[in-house]
């Protein structure tokens, strides 16, 4: 980077290579100030290295790497406050009761929300005389979630949050994420491969796919700007249909479905003049557009 | 007093939250179910009614304020606005159908005077039905 980005996360040219294989390839990406964002994309597209990378948990093979403008690979300890992270794999002392780790978790925290930790164990039902070594993994998550809030980093950072809790829990964990991201100072980026949490949430979406960023932007905009055209033309079309901004096409004689990446009037103007076609524009949810971006394997 | 939420959206549809709020919204004002100078709900109350970004909200609200559907009151919110004096609002409404009008006559290669040579007959048809 040649200008310095005091951007929550903001990752740069970044490569994570194991062995042959590169987690990461080359992926670019900022995170702005006070948005939420899911981070989208299959199991093993590279989620959970570019998360660990972001924090500094690892060390990018090549790329540069920042939180809040600070190195990631050497955060000063201020900065390491601002931020919240609950890993996929969670760890904690299983020989601790509930009540001892949240106040041990506290002590290191100049600033530490008291009220807020209790209610968020309350509305989950997490009892402070349980030992953590007891703990479903469910319970187990849900206690992760509540230390990385105890402390209220501007940055709270999540890897697959919801992967292990039931639906009802996973309702009042959207919530409290909503509550945090609420006054829009705080930075929420939590990876997912469900859709469905991702759009009530996020106002920003980042699909990773095979290490390399395949969209980044707001929600709103992917889904106004991702259609299917069911396109019938008078004559054959041609099989190799020159579409700009395709993104998957099928061709069947007169008829071809085709999803394109940025609609327009004037595309579809143009494909009716072309083709002496009728065009039909259908919207596509996350989870379609999810599956669009990735046909070709 | 607030009003009660009567709004329901669909995170997983393909339009855009934001989009259904303000098609919802525009549509209670337009059938009067939202009276001129009613105030919307908080974007905070319908955040965390619907459970959705307060952003998404404040998105849709915004949207309409710039239609003139509805205007900001300092330190009281959203405030409807009166309608039948608003030409802006009611030129949107039409919009859609006439776009649809605009597309098939392209695809029938009729010329903008013929189209609007048979819709102005209609139009001053309907003058009469005016009270």
């Amino acid at each position: 980077m040649t200008t310095a980005n005091n951007s929550p996360i903001a990752l740069a040219g970044v490569r994570k290579q194991y062995g042959a294989k590169a987690a990461l390839d080359g992926v670019d990406l900022v995170i702005p100030a006070g948005s939420v964002v899911g981070l989208l994309g299959q199991n093993a597209a590279g989620k959970t290295t570019l998360i660990k990378t972001a924090l500094g948990l690892i060390r990018p093979t090549n790329g540069e790497a920042t939180i809040f403008g600070e190195p990631s690979w050497d955060l000063s300890a201020a900065t390491k406050a601002r931020i919240g992270y609950v890993p996929q794999v969670i760890t904690l002392y299983p020989w601790m009761r509930i009540r001892q780790l949240i106040k041990y978790t506290a002590s290191f925290y100049p600033r530490w929300n008291d009220g807020l930790v209790t209610k968020l164990l309350t509305t989950w039902d997490v009892g402070g005389e349980d030992k953590v070594g007891i703990l479903s993994v469910g319970t187990l998550q849900k206690l992760a979630i509540v230390l990385a809030l105890g402390h209220e980093p501007d940055l709270l950072v999540l890897d697959e949050p919801a992967a292990s809790l039931d639906p009802g829990a996973r309702r009042d964990f959207l919530r409290t994420l909503l509550e945090v991201a609420a006054d829009g100072r705080r930075t929420v980026l939590f990876s997912t491969h469900i859709t469905s949490d991702l759009e009530r949430v996020a106002d920003r979406v980042a699909i990773l796919r095979a290490g390399k960023i395949a969209y980044d932007g707001a929600l709103d905009d992917l889904k106004d700007s991702v259609k299917r055209l069911h396109i019938t033309a008078t004559a054959p079309l041609p099989v190799d249909l020159q579409i700009p901004g395709v993104v998957k096409s099928q061709v069947e004689g007169n008829e071809a479905l085709i999803s394109v990446r940025d609609v327009s009037p004037a595309l579809i103007e143009q494909i009716r003049r072309n083709y002496a076609a009728t065009v039909g524009v259908q919207d596509l949810n996350l989870e379609d557009i999810f599956l669009e971006l990735h046909h070709h394997a | 007093m607030q009003p009660a939420i009567a709004l329901d959206v669909r995170p997983n549809s393909g339009v855009p939250i934001y989009r259904q709020l303000v098609e919802q919204l525009r549509a209670q004002v337009a059938g009067r179910r939202l009276a001129a100078g009613e105030f919307l709900p908080s974007v905070r109350t319908v955040a965390e009614h619907l459970q959705i970004n307060p952003m998404t909200v404040s998105k849709a609200y915004s949207l309409l304020e710039r239609e003139g559907v509805v205007e900001f009151v300092r330190g009281q919110g959203m405030r409807v606005t009166t309608q039948p004096t608003n030409g802006k609002v009611r030129r949107e409404a039409i919009r859609p159908l006439l776009e649809q009008v605009a597309a098939t006559a392209k695809q029938l290669s009729l010329a903008p005077e013929q189209v609007i040579a048979q819709l102005k007959p209609m139009l001053e048809e309907n003058d009469d039905h005016r009270k």
